[in-house]
């Protein structure tokens, strides 16, 4: 029997789950958007992001050390971001567009290896920063305050990345080079200098998930990166590519099918995400909030 | 440096790779280090062929091969380990079996283009895995199909033992031929060439009247077949069939493969697959190496390099180097 005892945390579960992979997601949609790339190292850095925040938090022992280890989290992923670009993609351009899907790929392989061999495969336990211990009572139930938090701050992040882009006069730059990179080099944007920021945000955005993530996942182990992947891969998919409006709905409509299909047959709730996803690519395949097209 | 630019043959010269092939090849089973090596190289070599087909020839990138490869291998090891069926029949199920799991993936993948097709293929990768590890009863799930035999190839007249290497080599050797030749004569069929008009410019070929979708579909279901071959005699060669065969990684290895050897070429998939397999064993060699998968990082590496600098793999490379001797020559006459 399903109660609404039941139901309504893992309504709640889902939908933190959900924002968690809409962060994830909007930076790859961010990334694809603009360079035409489908980073397969995302997830790489997600999973960066949880290490860089275990690492703070070990190195760093008073209060507020989670905060601190956010922010350094955001700047080092950012800079990561930056380095990939300048070193690795910026080479790439021009060629078809199946080399820079393979140099992230062989990118993930490097970051995910490279982690294994710092920190080794035995997972690292990461408990819940102290002062988001507890519960807090919404009226209808108790919900643990951190998950609470991780809803709030990183529906915050979307919303002002959203805000960012679309409204923003360096947002129009960043579209206008999207768009239409030729005449935004006309007109005097630096396309390449933007390309190279669009990632560094896009990975700062992934290390935000992670590290967000990291105390709710109980040990971190190397391989988390390639499971959110493939998840992010499927929201993409779901709420169209280049949309961060899409990331954000295609996000939760999967955190909350998974969260729901997890209560009736756990297994089914992998499931699940992959029926939602066949069904959008049948009647819809430009995704729920795409533009339409092939690329 | 595209593939297929090549003029027209005589019929000597179609069959010669078919009377090439077995002098180049049977000597490598007696050079490489172990004795199976040389069989699991063309194995292997099957599920690259698929992949350099799509990628080479039509402009897909399959990034889900190792769950066709997976599904051929517990098809065959199923059958073979419970039902003691015909390895004949074993491999043909196998096949067959790949071949309706890719007709089914491709409908949903060809769906849309570019990336997105590579996405698609991933994440049916992980739900054929998922499927996979979850249906215990049919797969065994984490303990996979123990029990398959290669003892008996039943011939009618005679039985032959294919527990020896060398026997099982030449055995896999002659299902590679056939699939070498199968897919060297499609691409230069009319089919093949439509193909790669497909992968030049996709709108020129549906002004002409192709329906690129339908050719991209019907290309996706051959790889699946080959893949699916090289699945089934996965099985026998390693008489068991694991569900780590099915996970993305197994993908990922042949993706690799491809790109090492070259990725416009057919004889880039035997090149590529021999010499991946060879230097992972060589680097797994070193104890420091083979702790907590430390090969992979420097696999990682040699394969970002690859992307940068030699995107035609190690068959471009020599075709740069010939292109590059035989020009000085010519310079100095001029």
């Amino acid at each position: 029997m399903i109660t609404i005892d039941v139901l309504l945390p893992q309504l709640f579960n889902g939908i933190q789950f959900g924002v968690l992979i809409a962060l994830l997601a909007t930076g790859l949609s961010l990334i694809f958007g603009m360079l035409g790339i489908i980073n397969f190292a995302h997830g790489s850095l997600y999973m960066l992001g949880a290490y860089s925040v275990w690492t703070c938090m070990r190195m760093l022992n008073f209060p507020g050390n989670f905060w601190v280890g956010l922010v350094l989290t955001l700047a080092s992923l950012g800079l990561v971001g930056l380095i990939i670009e300048k070193f690795l993609l910026q080479r790439m351009y021009g060629l078809p567009t199946v080399y820079q899907l393979l140099i992230t790929f062989g990118l993930m392989l490097v970051i995910q290896q490279g982690v294994a061999l710092v920190y080794g495969t035995a997972p690292l336990p990461l408990g819940i920063p102290s002062s988001f211990e507890g519960e807090i009572n919404l009226g209808l139930l108790l919900y643990p305050t951190y998950r609470l938090f991780t809803m709030i701050l990183g529906l915050a992040t979307i919303f002002a990345v959203w805000f960012f882009i679309e409204r923003s006069a360096l947002g129009a730059v960043i579209r206008a080079s999207a768009e239409d990179s030729e005449t935004a080099r006309t007109l005097g944007v630096n396309t390449r200098r933007v390309y190279t920021w669009t990632f560094a945000l896009g990975s700062a955005l992934a290390g935000l998930g992670g590290g967000l993530h990291a105390p709710l996942i109980g040990g971190l182990q190397h391989p988390i990166g390639t499971e959110i992947l493939l998840i992010c891969f499927m929201v993409v998919v779901i709420g169209g590519m280049g949309s961060i409006r899409g990331a954000l709905l295609g996000g939760i409509i999967l955190g909350v099918v998974r969260g729901m299909a997890g209560i009736v047959w756990a297994p089914a709730s992998d499931f699940v995400m992959f029926a939602a996803m066949g069904l959008i690519l049948l009647f819809r395949p430009q995704g729920l909030l795409g533009r339409g097209g092939t690329r | 440096m595209k593939a297929g630019s090549g003029q027209e043959k005589g019929i000597f010269a179609e069959f010669l790779p078919l009377i090439i092939m077995p002098v180049i090849l049977v000597p490598l089973y007696f050079i490489l280090p172990s004795k199976m090596m040389a069989a699991e190289i063309l194995i292997m070599a099957l599920p690259t062929l698929a992949f350099i087909l799509l990628l080479g020839y039509t402009g897909l990138l399959h990034f889900g091969m190792g769950s066709i490869f997976a599904v051929g291998a517990y098809t065959a090891g199923i059958l073979l380990a419970r039902y003691q069926v015909h390895i004949f029949v074993a491999v043909v199920m196998g096949i067959a079996m790949s071949g309706v799991v890719s007709l089914v993936v491709g409908y949903f993948c060809i769906k849309r283009g570019g990336l997105i097709f590579s996405l698609l293929t991933l994440a049916f990768n992980q739900l054929i895995w998922f499927t996979i590890w979850q249906w215990k009863s049919l797969t065994g799930g984490p303990d996979g199909v123990l029990g398959i035999q290669r003892t008996g190839l039943d011939l009618g007249v005679f039985v032959i033992n294919l527990k020896p290497t060398f026997n099982f080599f030449i055995f896999v050797l002659l299902f590679f031929i056939l699939a070498y030749f199968f897919v060297a004569r499609l691409i230069e069929s009319p089919f093949g060439k439509v193909l790669m008009g497909m992968r030049e410019s996709e709108l020129r070929a549906t002004a002409i009247g192709y329906n690129p979708e339908t050719f991209k579909w019907i290309a996706f279901i051959l790889s699946g077949l080959i893949c699916g071959l090289g699945g089934s005699l996965f099985a026998l060669h390693q008489e068991y069939v694991g569900e780590h065969l099915a996970n993305w990684f197994t993908g990922g290895e042949i993706v690799m493969m491809a790109l090492l050897g070259g990725v416009f070429v057919l004889p880039g998939a035997l090149i590529g697959a021999g010499v991946f397999i060879f230097l992972v064993d060589f680097l797994n060699g070193f104890t420091a190496l083979s702790k907590a998968g430390a090969w992979l990082l420097v696999m990682g590496v040699i394969f970002i390099l690859l992307v940068m600098f030699l995107r035609g793999g190690i068959y471009g490379g020599a075709e740069k180097v010939y292109q590059i001797l035989t020009r000085s020559r010519f310079s100095r006459h001029p």
